[in-house]
């Protein structure tokens, strides 16, 4: 009897999940990491707003730019600066994605799920398609999304090619988002 | 006449040098140590943003990231935590659709133990990025407002 009941409530836990028009984060956290012979660059952001749809499998991000924090104080002006992400002209990343594969994607038991999602991420002003791998874990009624990615700096103008910055920021830097998301 | 050239050879290289560790140690924003630009209600801020997007962001954001320190005083809609055990104030009244998001730190999260929701404050915080209602997206943005602390 104890067990029906647990089930039943599991069950119900899970159904309010899915049947969740919109779960969304305002406290997500975004890491990303350059790696180059001269340094390793890291700035974490944890300010990330987040909306996902189960039952449309629509992804969306929001990034304010300037909630990025470095180690070093100059590292973080640089960044902020005209020359590298201009965030006081650009003060928000996005990205506006569908899960292309919603079918294998069970919101109503525990589990993990590699979602693929395909959707435009614009940073810098420029806006450019993307498809990456979104991992999602369904557990007790929650659902929490992971991801790991790289971006190419030039694909969203942002290029040196003389000074300090071209051989201390790699060309390609990693980003990594962890996303708890709530109804 | 060679000695006073080394001399000033010696002292343009201690320049450089001081200039670079500086530079190099050169401490991050002390926000709670900079005069705010200005204090402002949480509706009148959010609402600036809602109005005029660019304009606001022109008068509140800094090329280098340093941006506009103020006070803000609202109605306390929600206390959370972020990933990174910050606390997080939201100063919201109850018929406006978004807020100031005010993050704390480590230093003064302990400020927010003795506060509860409905309760009027003040805060003094760096802003990062304005509010913004997209509809295309559906996504509702309060104010962030980071290195927060209250003021008595």
């Amino acid at each position: 009897m104890k067990n029906l009941v647990l089930i039943v409530a599991i069950a119900l836990i899970s159904f309010t999940v899915f049947s969740q028009n919109k779960l969304s984060t305002t406290s997500g956290h975004i890491k990303f990491f350059s790696s180059t012979p001269a340094e390793n660059i890291e700035a974490n952001n944890y300010k990330v707003t987040s909306i996902l749809k189960p039952t449309e499998g629509t992804l969306v991000f929001s990034v304010p730019m300037q909630s990025f924090e470095f180690e070093k104080a100059l590292m973080q002006k640089h960044y902020n600066s005209k020359k590298f992400l201009d965030t006081k002209q650009f003060p928000k990343g996005k990205f506006k994605g569908t899960i292309t594969n919603l079918s294998a994607i069970d919101f109503t038991t525990d589990g993990t799920y590699e979602a693929t999602v395909s959707g435009t991420l614009t940073i810098h002003g420029v806006a450019k398609e993307i498809t990456e791998k979104f991992n999602l874990t369904v557990k007790g009624g929650a659902v929490t999304g992971k991801t790991e990615f790289d971006i190419t700096l030039a694909d969203y103008g942002v290029v040196f090619t003389k000074g300090k910055p071209s051989e201390n920021i790699a060309k390609t830097i990693k980003i990594i988002a962890n996303l708890n998301y709530s109804k | 006449m060679k000695s006073k050239l080394f001399k000033i050879i010696g002292v343009l290289a201690l320049l450089a040098v001081g200039y670079g560790a500086y530079m190099w140690f050169m401490p991050h924003q002390n926000v709670q140590g900079t005069k705010a630009f200005k204090t402002i209600d949480a509706t009148a801020l959010v609402n600036e943003f809602l109005t005029d997007k660019d304009k606001a962001n022109n008068i509140y954001l800094d090329t280098e990231g340093e941006s506009k320190v103020l006070i803000i005083t609202g109605t306390i809609a929600d206390i959370s935590e972020d990933q990174l055990n910050q606390k997080v104030v939201l100063l919201k009244n109850t018929s406006d659709k978004m807020g100031v998001s005010c993050t704390f730190t480590v230093d003064t999260n302990a400020q927010v133990d003795k506060l509860n929701v409905g309760d009027a404050i003040k805060i003094k915080g760096v802003i990062r990025s304005g509010a913004e209602y997209d509809e295309d997206l559906d996504l509702t943005e309060n104010v962030i407002v980071e290195k927060s602390a209250l003021i008595e």
